[in-house]
């Protein structure tokens, strides 16, 4: 079509197009139902679990199993598991939730739903759509277990749903894990379902948080350096821990140091074997010296990231 | 030149092949013809000596010419308006003096009012002929010069033209006939200087250096020398072929070649270039305060806008037809686009004088002579006109026709 | 086998043609009889446990000097600087000799409990490295490790707020240096001693060094008495920065330098006939020779540029010293020269030398013309001691095409020096009077220079000046198959053989000439008696 008619056919008007809004009269607010307040509901309900179970089996699963091959572990404490669990691991990439949902069992992989954050996954109609049908996202707060989150996610896993939290509450900003928020012990006593702690290696490495650019990043001038991170092919680890139940009359505050301290024993585990991480309880193997910043990135556990040769800039011509 | 337009068309095309090409196929022909007769009193008859070729014939030869022209030329017409050449009979000057037989003079060539018989429009009432709209007015046919109408004649002819008194300036002995055929391209050339009214600390940047380029680099330094105006701080001339960088240089200009020419402007306004690192084809975050364009083709005007500083001026000197530019910088940078095309009378230190008299002025101090390269016989105007259409490569800068009887062809070497 | 010395060789009927480069290729060329080559010594053996060898010289310091793990305590500041991309050349085959130290380096200072560490590459007015560059030449994980932290710094010569003004030596030199280097309790400088020139004083003076402090030493009256560059008794540019260093060394900064050598090892696999000598190629070297000279040729430049950048050189860390600056470059430089010296007897009326693709302003760019006077006239001529292997008067003949290239985000006050100082003159004094101010000034060089990867507005000045020994001393430059526009522009003289060359040179230096071929790469220094 030509530009012209293209023209002609914006320029129709009404009743051809929308109406325009008298000027005298005032205007409701917008209502833009994105963030903590998106309905996630249809995405639990048959088609969109349909649909989701074709996504998650056909491109999901095999997609993460391509970049990111994983070395299981636990994997048995899983399959025993009935009824919802809530599912705490730590955080470092977006790789994360893919290769936990290809390492869960099948029966607790297409009733589980994703704890995302409401200001990231949540912000606008369309991110938030594809969150909800492809991840079975439900926005939460970062920080904080807010009333109505909270009350959904119980709902959820009163209906017989999974959920899978991180509890540091984002992507750790230097590849080492953070403290944890109190939102999966909250849930587990009030529910009374099961935490399987579980901690993912090597996440970061197929698809790296893009790091913090502090003033001017040496080399490269601004936008030209490792802005998003890019995804390369590594193997990776997961290890599933023992399920953890708070003790009779035991409140959110003491469990969840239990479930952070489960977390970092498995994170031990895959810095150095299973009897050394039991035997010492040393936080540096988890958390990183407490040092300046270089400091923490110089001790993290080899292999790091491999960087990927760039090509080198185009000759010019002469000018 | 005549009106046909399968001729026009013809000459269109075999131009593509080069500038002066269009001279074998096209509209102009060489014919036997009955000069002009007197229109009027105050006309009198001029016998060309030397007629030189501006880029505005080439055009007309080549049919590239802009349409705009359409109705201020009369079909049709003998080509020619730089002329040096003598009175027929006894005569008037522009200035009153009489002039006699045989004297040697050169022709304003512009058609004004006064010319036409027509009352003086405010243009011409104030010297500002070249300004002059009436173009197509009383008595005579239209045409905005002598040598694009049909009623005056032109230079390129070895019979006569006739000339109003008001266009009639009479040549000083010392000037040789070289000097004073360049007169004319002078007069515009210290137009173009003037109108780019700059200052002692500015830099002026000429893009093109053929005989309007060099022209107006002499003419600045000839209105310095006289204190006519104030020199600027630097002058840069783009000027792509040896003998043209030679003449530039002689002149006193900074020569730069034109693909350098935006880093040299950059350089000697110490401006930064707009993003680009490689610095190639970006905007100057300053730049030159005068830019005189020589050439007036898209290119170059729009490479002129590039060059200058905001607040600045492009003055166009070089005959543009129809370009696509992109204007955003000329709105943005609140540049200033002006167009020189001829003269009249001009405002300098000392008040107003008219240009063709600082033109001979010029002529006579500087030798302006040295630009023409070249004559030829008017049967030869093919090879002219070729030779007029690539005259940089072929070092060459002003080529002329010599319509003095019996006088061999020669070439002259700078 | 023992590495065998360099040594001189006297062309005879029977001697091969000479492996001779030119610029983004190589050919064969057939000396005239009677003329000597100089050929480099054979590479030395590589260092069998250069970590080893790394520990062990930081922990034995040379001089007057604690141990590095002595010198460093918690919540002290740390600067660590580094030789840029202009070293070692070409670059070398990962890892990287400075990833190897810094790597040490920073071991021990983690283990010492340092925190505010910080890494800065030395550029005085070079461009600044790219990410990749600063990847290859540290490794990704000191890189990862600092940069994104924002601790991984490209000195600025022109960042005014990051300099700090230490004195002024009694010859009147102003010493202004980085700010964070001078006032850190530790500066350790990681530096690689290609040729004798690199080290000692020059690193920090030099390196670290804004405009205002690089103007005393390089301009034409320093470089045409530093006779040479590589003899640093003899080399004004060294007393300067002597001067300058001891004065940063009186003003309390306290440096821990790391020298290391190379062996000469520069081509890898296939390639390594480039350092064989002609009659020992054998079948598999001449068929490569006959595949890649060709090839090389019939390829537009900027696809052989492409291939012959993309060459790492096999580089094996030789000898590493750390402690006290004088003490430490005393000790490499003696290395230096055990590698790379060789004996000439007398002097010579013709030298000659092929122009590699590479010189130490070019790495991943073009070698453009100014740069290519500069390696033949600035490095070539000046790697001798005692004195220059021409005579004064004589004639130099390089080999290389010196298209007016240019690339245009490395070196853009290059392209403008090009077309507007040598237009004017080709006199380093001239041009030092009348141009060098408004290029080192300009703010769209300082731009580039700070934000970009172009070097400063002022370095082909520098360049031009690096030639200005070799220019007084000599009677005529011959360039065998320069663009003869460009030649001319830069004073030298054009020829598009061998044998018009040497025609051209008998103008000047009557006939029967001798004649002697400097052999280089791999890197050779003429002791000449």
């Amino acid at each position: 079509m030509s530009s012209k008619a293209l023209r002609r056919l914006g320029a129709a008007r009404f009743p051809l197009s929308r109406p325009t809004w008298p000027t005298s009269v005032p205007r409701p607010a917008k209502v833009r139902r994105v963030g903590l307040d998106y309905d996630t509901g249809w995405s639990r309900r048959y088609p969109a679990r349909l649909a989701r179970a074709v996504i998650t089996d056909n491109l999901t699963v095999p997609l993460t199993r391509l970049v990111a091959p994983a070395v299981i572990e636990g994997a048995a404490a899983l399959e025993r598991t009935k009824g919802p669990v809530i599912i705490a691991a730590n955080h470092s990439s977006h790789a994360d939730t893919g290769v936990l949902i290809a390492a869960l069992p099948l029966h607790l992989r297409h009733k589980v739903v994703v704890a995302a954050a409401s200001d990231y996954f949540f912000d606008t109609p369309l991110k938030a759509t594809m969150a909800a049908l492809v991840l079975g996202a439900i926005p939460i707060e970062r920080t904080k277990v807010s009333r109505r989150s909270a009350a959904s996610a119980l709902e959820l896993l009163a209906d017989g749903w999974s959920v899978i939290i991180y509890p540091e509450g984002g992507r750790t900003p230097d590849g080492w894990m953070h403290d944890f928020k109190g939102g999966a012990a909250f849930l587990s006593v009030r529910s009374g379902a099961p935490v399987i702690p579980v901690f993912l290696e090597g996440t970061a490495r197929v698809l790296p948080k893009r790091p913090v650019e502090k003033g001017d990043a040496p080399g490269g001038s601004g936008s030209e350096s490792r802005s998003s991170g890019r995804l390369r092919r590594a193997p990776v680890s997961v290890l599933i821990g023992r399920a953890l139940t708070p003790d009779d009359g035991e409140d959110a505050r003491s469990f969840g140091p239990r479930i952070e301290a489960a977390v970092a024993e498995l994170g031990r585990e895959a810095a150095t074997d299973y009897w050394t991480a039991r035997r010492s309880p040393d936080p540096e193997l988890t958390h990183g010296p407490e040092a300046a910043p270089w400091r923490r990135t110089w001790a993290l556990p080899a292999p790091r990231t491999v960087a990927e040769r760039q090509p080198l800039p185009d000759w010019p011509e002469r000018s | 030149m005549e009106r046909k337009l399968t001729r026009f068309a013809a000459a269109r095309m075999a131009s593509a092949f080069g500038s002066g090409r269009g001279a074998q196929l096209g509209p102009l022909r060489l014919v036997d013809t009955a000069p002009p007769s007197i229109p009027s009193q105050d006309w009198f008859a001029v016998a060309p000596l030397l007629s030189g070729i501006c880029g505005s014939d080439l055009a007309s030869v080549d049919g590239r010419s802009s349409l705009y022209f359409e109705d201020i030329v009369s079909f049709p017409f003998i080509l020619g308006h730089e002329i040096v050449g003598t009175m027929v009979d006894d005569g008037i000057a522009a200035d009153g003096s009489a002039l006699t037989k045989g004297q040697r003079v050169v022709i304003q060539p512009v058609l004004g009012c006064v010319a036409r018989g027509l009352e003086p429009c405010d243009a011409c009432r104030s010297g500002e002929v070249g300004r002059c709209g009436c173009l197509s007015h009383g008595h005579l046919k239209p045409g905005l010069q002598t040598g694009f109408c049909h009623d005056t004649g032109g230079g390129w002819s070895d019979g006569h033209l006739v000339a109003h008194a008001s266009q009639i300036f009479a040549v000083p002995d010392s000037l040789g006939d070289d000097d004073a055929v360049t007169v004319e391209p002078m007069a515009c050339a210290i137009h173009a200087a003037l109108r780019a009214q700059a200052g002692a600390d500015d830099t002026v940047a000429i893009i093109g250096a053929g005989t309007l380029g060099l022209g107006v680099t002499a003419a600045f330094g000839f209105l310095a020398d006289t204190g006519r105006a104030q020199r600027p701080a630097r002058l840069l001339v783009a000027a792509r072929y040896p003998v043209q960088r030679q003449m530039a240089a002689k002149l006193g200009a900074q020569v730069v070649d034109p693909g350098h020419l935006d880093r040299a402007v950059r350089s000697a306004t110490s401006s930064l270039v707009v993003g680009r690192p490689s610095g190639r084809g970006g905007l100057l975050s300053g730049g030159a305060d005068v830019t005189i364009d020589c050439v007036g083709s898209a290119e170059s005007i729009a490479e002129a806008l590039r060059i200058t500083r905001p607040g600045g001026r492009v003055v166009l000197v070089g005959m543009p037809a129809k370009v696509t530019v992109d204007l955003a910088p000329l709105w943005h940078r609140e540049i200033e686009l002006v167009g020189a095309y001829a003269y009249g009378s001009e405002d300098v230190a000392a008040g107003s004088e008219v240009t063709f008299d600082l033109a001979i002025e010029m002529a006579g101090s500087l030798h302006t002579g040295r630009l023409v390269s070249a004559a030829y016989s008017l049967d030869r105007f093919e090879e002219a006109l070729a030779h007029a259409g690539s005259a940089g490569p072929r070092g060459a800068i002003k080529i002329v026709f010599d319509v003095r009887p019996k006088r061999a062809v020669t070439q002259r070497e700078d | 086998m023992r590495p065998r010395p360099g040594f001189v060789l006297e062309v005879d009927r029977s001697t091969p043609p000479t492996l001779m480069w030119k610029g983004e290729g190589f050919g064969l060329v057939k000396l005239p009889v009677g003329s000597r080559v100089v050929y480099a010594p054979e590479p030395f053996e590589a260092l069998d446990d250069p970590e080893g060898a790394i520990r062990h010289a930081l922990e034995h310091p040379t001089g007057e000097s604690e141990p590095l793990s002595a010198l460093l305590r918690p919540g002290m500041t740390l600067t660590i600087c580094f030789d840029d991309i202009s070293l070692p050349l070409p670059p070398m085959e990962a890892p990287d000799i400075r990833q190897m130290i810094i790597e040490a380096v920073l071991d021990e200072a983690a283990s010492a409990g340092v925190d505010d560490v910080v890494l800065i590459a030395a550029l005085a007015l070079h461009r600044r490295m790219t990410e990749p560059e600063l990847r290859h030449a540290l490794g990704d994980r000191v890189y990862d490790a600092f940069a994104p932290h924002g601790l991984l710094l490209q000195h600025d010569a022109e960042d005014p707020s990051n300099l700090i003004h230490l004195g002024v030596t009694k010859h009147g030199e102003d010493v202004e240096i980085n700010k964070r280097a001078a006032e850190s309790d530790l500066l350790v400088y990681v530096n690689i001693n290609l040729v004798a020139m690199d080290g000692g004083h020059k690193s920090v003076a030099t390196g670290l060094a804004s405009y205002k402090s690089l103007r005393h030493h390089h301009n034409p009256e320093t470089m045409t008495h530093s006779k040479s560059f590589m003899d640093a008794p003899a080399s004004e540019l060294h007393s300067a920065n002597w001067r300058m260093g001891r004065l940063i060394r009186d003003a309390g900064v306290k440096i821990f330098q790391i020298e290391t050598t190379l062996n000469t090892d520069t081509f890898p696999g296939n390639f390594q006939f480039l350092q064989k000598r002609e009659w020992e190629w054998s079948l598999k070297d001449r068929a490569t020779f006959l595949a890649a000279s060709k090839a090389l040729d019939a390829a537009p430049p900027k696809m052989a540029r492409q291939i012959l950048h993309s060459i790492k050189a096999p580089h094996a860390l030789r000898s590493v010293y750390a402690g006290e600056v004088e003490a430490v470059h005393e000790k490499i430089t003696a290395d230096v020269w055990a590698q790379q010296g060789v004996a000439v007897a007398g002097q010579t009326d013709i030298v000659t030398m092929g122009l590699p693709y590479i010189s130490p302003y070019n790495v991943n760019s073009i070698l453009n013309p100014i740069l290519v006077a500069c390696l033949g006239l600035g490095y070539f001529f000046n790697l001798y001691r005692g004195k220059p292997v021409v005579r004064e008067g004589g004639v130099a003949i390089l080999f290389h095409p010196t298209r007016p290239e240019f690339h245009p985000g490395h070196h853009p006050s290059y392209i403008d020096f090009f077309e507007q100082v040598l237009t004017e003159t080709t006199d380093p004094v001239v041009m030092h009077e009348q141009f060098e101010e408004a290029f080192a000034t300009d703010p769209w060089y300082i731009h580039l220079y700070r934000t970009g990867h172009a070097y400063h507005g002022v370095h082909p000045f520098y360049m031009w000046y690096w030639c200005s020994h070799a220019m007084k001393h000599l009677g005529r430059v011959i360039i065998v198959g320069g663009d003869p526009a460009t030649v001319r522009r830069m004073g030298f003289h054009p020829a598009s053989t061998l044998d018009d060359a040497l025609e051209m040179a008998k103008d000047v230096v009557g006939p029967d000439p001798t004649l002697t071929h400097l052999h280089t790469p791999p890197l050779l220094l003429a002791d000449v008696t």
